[in-house]
Order: structure tokens, then C-alpha cells, then sequence
């Protein structure tokens, strides 16, 4: 079962009724056994591995905050005023005894994410490896991860160096915990919560509010029309050229990897807008995961605009520690001594941005097309950041002001065009197809307007009923960058809503393209 | 110790008004890569070590919280 089928909704409605039906200091625990009940409809029967994440999680995040209580207490409560070198030294000690706690939740939680998901990836690689020496690879571990790992891990951990950090009192108990890691509408794709904004939501009683309800079902409304009518009549049109890309031109290519973007993004976020819609009806906010991406200037602004919880994550927990890492300051000495000072002060900058991206591309799968797809956006990311003076200058030179319309205009399409060139990685099925594909459209790109070489053969329909939804699309974020839309919706006569909610619905039942075969049913959910 | 954090912020944006700015993390003014450059400038100048720990919105959203975090760096030392 997935969120956007009838069976989900039906259950869905029950849990809100119970939810709303059991005391206010009870619904977390509502809440948790209809978590676990989805979790487990959604196809997982094995809890062990988010059993054991909320213990270690519980107990090494409680062992933190001991540590720290013990510190205050000592230093509080010391006969004799301590000195300021006594005082170090006791900070120092409780800081190496939570690194020590922190350090083991990472490796137990990494280790399972890393075991269970990159396990035959990295075996695969080691055989090949020993097959060069002319020596015996290995078995395959054939482990299967479940739905969801890559989140709640990443979820969790973020949850243990907040505590850390002094960020977070941890939680005692491990069911409140738990429910933390497996809340079902985020659980298999996100957003990736943060404790101190989530967790008190989680915790708390709710009491039911009609505008939650109305602006949750409205919510889900639109995210269904997203995955629905753009992501599922787009997707047979972009894997039906990438599945004939020996016998297409590289224009068709192109094509499809525009048909792929919009496909991803309406499938992603549509599933976003079904998970807020879904928390809303509970009285729970959850984060935003997108803002309007394809609005972006440059790349790195497109990925502080996309997948927000995700890049917000890597950016707090990889990015700022690898920066100030003593290998980060290595580098940035190395580049110190043969490079100008303006670009060696971004040494430890870029040291953590490639970690950074290599993570990314290894986190959404365990392949090389995927490392080499976050390998491009680092390198481009990079450049663009350190040629910024030069590109400036040219700029200048041309009299172009950086604020006039038609400049905005051409970035958003520079880098909408980047972000659809880097989606051949995805929609190749390997590393080797996906680097034929770009030779393909470099060199053979015979661009025309001949409906087969826009479209293939896909069959007009899911054309159209895209084009529909996705025009709607566009006004609506358009209408979202001057205001909120529910908002203006609300303030609206009951009939006008009405006839809204009726045509989204309409466009759901007969434009809507139904029975996905992707993992969970959504994109992302494989990751 | 104002005057020279205020010669590294206008060498790293000398377009912004640094002392009027209250929200320069929460409101996306100064990004990751000015950050990191900004600490690398901070330990170097002030000889103090900004940790993970210290890697928080409210250390870095205005001026007069910088120099808070430096002092505290500078009397754990």
C-alpha cells in the first residue's frame, strides 16, 4: 500500500477518527500503533531495524544528556570554586565521554543503513576488484532494506547530534522515540524532521480543527493531482524514450530528461503536499520540503530549494563538520601555498562540498551513475562559486544588471536546463548508458518538431492531460510567490471553493494515471 | 576586537550593512560557504578554535552575537 491509493485514504480516515477519539495524552500512542500498522502495509514485516534504532537512539541520547547533567552538577556544586583549567578539563572529559556515546548510536545506525543498502554495492565493487588479481570474489549479501532506511537513519542520527550539541533534552521513553522514527506519513520519503520542531508535535494532543481538516484534505488534493495527473502521464513519456535510447536523437533525449524533471519534482513533492496535507488533519506542522525550485537562479540556490530537509541535513551535519575537520584545513594549507589567497580561503569550503556531494549521489542509490550524478553537481556548483568574480566582470562588461527580468528569466532557464541535463544519470539504466545518452546528445542531437521526435510514440492523452496540469501548476506557484494560495482560497465564497475542490478532483479521477510500478510508487521511496 | 571582526565581514560582503543585520543565518543572507570562510577568518584572527558545537544560527546571526561566541571561546581557552 502507498499514500496515494483509495486503500491508504480509507485507512486514513479511520486513524483520524481513533486519533480524535482516544484522550489528548493518549493520541501518541495512537498515533505509534497506526505508524507500525502502515509501516507494516506498506510491505514491511521486519521491525528489528527500526526496533533498534529507537533503543540505541533512546539509551546513547539519554548516556549524552546524563554526561552533561553530571557536568553542571560538579561544577555547580564543587566545595571549592573551580579554576578555569579545572573547569576545561572537566568539559574536555564529558565532551570525549558523548563523543564516545555519539559515536557509537553512528556506527550502529550508519553500519545497518551501510550494510543493508550499499552492502552488495560495495562487495559488487571488491569482487571486481579481486577479479583484476585474478582472485575469487566474494557471496553477495542479499540483505534487503527496508522502506524507508535511508530517512529515518538520517533522521535519527540528526536527533543524537542535536543532543549532542546541547540542541535537545532526549526523550526517556524509547516509545515516544520510536514514534518519532517511524511517523508513517514520513517515514519512506521524508521530509526528514528535525526533533525539536517535530517530536514536541508528535507528543502533544491535538484537538480537531475544522481549517486543519479543510487545509489538510486541499493539501492532499493538490499533492494528488501532482503525482497523479503531471508525475504518472509524464512518466511513460520519459521512460519510454530512455528505454528506446539507442534508436532516438539526442534532442529526443533531451527531451526526456525534461520530462524527467518535471516528472520527479511533481512525483516528489506531490508526495510532500499528501504528507503535510495528512499532518495537517492531525494538527502537526511538518517542514517544508520544496520552495518553488524551478525558480532558481543557479544551482546551488535550485538545491537549497529542493529537497529541502535532506540538503538542510547534509548542510549541518556533513558540510559544517567536514569544513572545520583538520583535513578541510589541510587542504585549505595546501591551497594556500600554490593557488591566489581568494580561492585558497575556499579550500575547506569545496573539501566539504565534494564530501558532501559524493554522500548526496551515494545516499539517493548505490551505483556509480549516482556518485558521478553528485560528482556533476558538486563540480559545477564549485566552478560557479569560484569563477563568480570573472562571471561577474563579464557581466558588467555586457551592461547586464543582475536584478532586470530578462536576466532572472535566462538564469531560471540555464539552470533549469542543468538540473534536466543531470537527470540523464536517473534515467539511464547504468553508468555506461547514461554517459552513451550525453555523447548521444552532443554529438547527434538533430533537434525537431515532428511530434515523434518531441514525444516518441507516447499516446496524446498522458500529453495532454500533463500539459493541463502542468500550465495549472505554474499559475499556481506563480500565485505563490505573491502570497499564500490557501489563504487567498479560503478568503473565497463557499461555492468558488467548492467548484475547486470538485475540478482538482475531477482532473484526479479522469486525467489521473493510475497503478505506478516504482518502488513504494513513488521515485523517491527507493532511495 | 569589533573593529577587526568588522574588517572580516566587509572583506567577505562589502555590499551588506553588517551592523544593522539581526538575522544574517535565519534569513539566508550570509550562505554555508560565507560561513565557513567567515570561521576560518575567526580562528585565525581571534586564535580561537569554532567547534561543531558552535556551528548555530544564533552564534552567527549578528554581529554582536560573533563577538559573544569569540569571547567565550577566548575565556575557555
Amino acid at each position: 500500500m502507498t499514500v496515494n491509493q483509495l486503500a491508504f485514504f480509507v485507512l486514513f480516515f479511520l486513524s483520524v477518527i481513533i486519533y480524535y477519539c482516544v484522550p489528548r495524552k493518549c493520541q501518541w500512542m495512537a498515533l505509534l500503533g497506526l505508524s507500525l500498522l502502515f509501516y507494516h502495509l506498506m510491505g514491511v514485516d521486519n521491525f528489528i531495524y527500526v526496533i533498534v534504532t529507537a533503543v540505541t537512539i533512546t539509551c546513547g541520547t539519554r548516556m549524552m544528556y546524563r554526561v552533561d547533567c553530571r557536568l553542571d552538577g560538579e561544577i555547580r556544586n564543587a566545595d571549592v570554586k573551580l579554576t578555569r583549567s579545572e573547569k576545561k578539563e572537566k568539559k574536555q572529559r564529558a565532551k570525549s565521554e558523548k563523543k564516545r556515546w555519539l559515536a557509537g548510536i553512528i556506527v550502529i545506525n550508519l553500519g545497518i543503513l551501510l550494510a543493508l543498502k550499499y552492502g552488495d554495492f560495495f562487495v559488487h565493487n571488491a569482487n571486481r576488484l579481486l577479479g583484476l588479481f585474478g582472485m575469487d570474489g566474494v557471496n553477495k549479501l542479499g540483505l534487503i532494506a527496508p522502506l524507508g532506511l535511508s530517512y529515518y537513519t538520517l533522521q535519527s542520527i540528526g536527533y543524537a547530534l542535536d543532543v549532542y550539541k546541547g540542541k535537545s533534552i532526549p526523550e526517556k521513553n524509547p516509545f515516544k522515540v520510536l514514534l518519532f522514527v517511524t511517523y508513517f506519513p514520513q517515514m519512506t520519503q521524508g521530509p526528514i524532521g528535525r526533533y525539536q520542531s517535530l517530536a514536541p508535535q508528535l507528543y502533544e494532543g491535538h484537538s480537531f480543527s475544522y481549517k486543519n481538516l479543510s487545509y489538510g484534505c486541499q493539501r492532499i488534493l493538490w499533492g494528488m493531482v501532482k503525482k497523479a495527473v503531471i508525475a504518472d502521464n509524464l512518466r511513460p513519456m520519459a521512460v519510454g524514450i530512455f528505454d528506446k535510447w539507442t534508436s532516438v536523437s539526442g534532442f529526443t533525449l533531451f527531451m526526456a530528461c525534461i520530462y524527467t524533471t518535471f516528472q520527479i519534482y511533481a512525483d516528489f513533492s506531490g508526495y510532500s503536499d499528501i504528507v503535510c496535507g495528512v499532518s495537517e488533519i492531525y494538527g502537526i506542522r511538518m517542514e517544508e520540503n520544496f520552495q518553488r525550485p524551478f525558480f532558481s537562479c543557479s544551482l546551488s540556490e535550485y538545491w537549497r530549494r529542493w529537497h529541502i530537509s535532506l540538503s538542510s541535513w547534509f548542510r549541518d551535519y556533513i558540510f559544517y563538520p567536514a569544513s572545520i575537520s583538520r583535513g578541510a584545513v589541510s587542504f585549505g594549507k595546501l591551497g594556500s601555498r600554490i593557488l591566489p589567497p581568494r580561492i585558497a580561503k575556499m579550500f575547506p569550503a569545496v573539501f566539504a562540498l565534494s564530501i558532501v556531494w559524493i554522500c548526496t549521489g551515494l545516499w539517493h542509490d548505490a551505483s556509480w551513475r549516482y556518485i558521478m550524478w553528485g560528482v556533476a553537481n558538486g563540480v559545477i556548483i564549485i566552478f560557479a562559486i569560484i569563477l563568480k568574480p570573472q562571471f561577474d566582470a563579464v557581466r558588467n562588461k555586457l551592461h547586464i544588471r543582475e536584478e532586470v527580468w530578462w536576466w532572472k528569466g535566462f538564469c531560471m532557464i540555464r539552470t533549469f536546463v542543468i538540473v534536466a541535463l543531470l537527470k540523464v544519470f536517473p534515467g539511464a539504466g547504468s553508468t555506461m548508458n547514461s554517459l552513451r545518452i550525453y555523447k548521444k546528445i552532443v554529438f547527434e542531437f538533430q533537434p525537431s518538431l515532428s511530434y515523434e521526435a518531441l514525444f516518441l510514440n507516447t499516446e496524446s492523452f498522458h500529453l495532454i492531460y500533463a500539459a493541463v496540469a502542468l500550465v495549472l501548476f505554474f499559475l499556481v506557484s506563480i500565485m505563490q510567490t505573491k502570497g499564500c494560495v490557501r489563504d487567498f482560497l479560503a478568503s473565497k465564497p463557499v461555492v468558488v471553493r467548492w467548484t475547486v475542490y470538485l475540478l482538482l478532483l475531477c482532473m484526479i479521477i479522469f486525467m489521473g494515471a493510475f497503478g505506478s510500478t516504482t518502488v513504494g510508487g513513488f521515485e523517491y521511496a527507493q532511495f | 576586537m569589533r573593529d577587526e571582526l568588522m574588517e572580516i565581514l566587509g572583506r567577505l560582503r562589502p555590499e551588506l550593512e553588517f551592523e544593522k543585520e539581526q538575522k544574517l543565518i535565519d534569513d539566508g543572507i550570509l550562505d554555508s560557504f560565507d560561513l565557513v570562510s567567515l570561521i576560518g577568518e575567526i580562528n585565525e584572527c581571534f586564535d580561537v578554535e569554532v567547534s561543531f558545537d558552535d556551528i548555530e544560527p544564533e552564534n552567527f546571526n549578528s554581529v554582536d552575537a560573533m563577538l559573544a561566541m569569540i569571547r567565550k571561546l577566548q575565556e575557555e581557552d
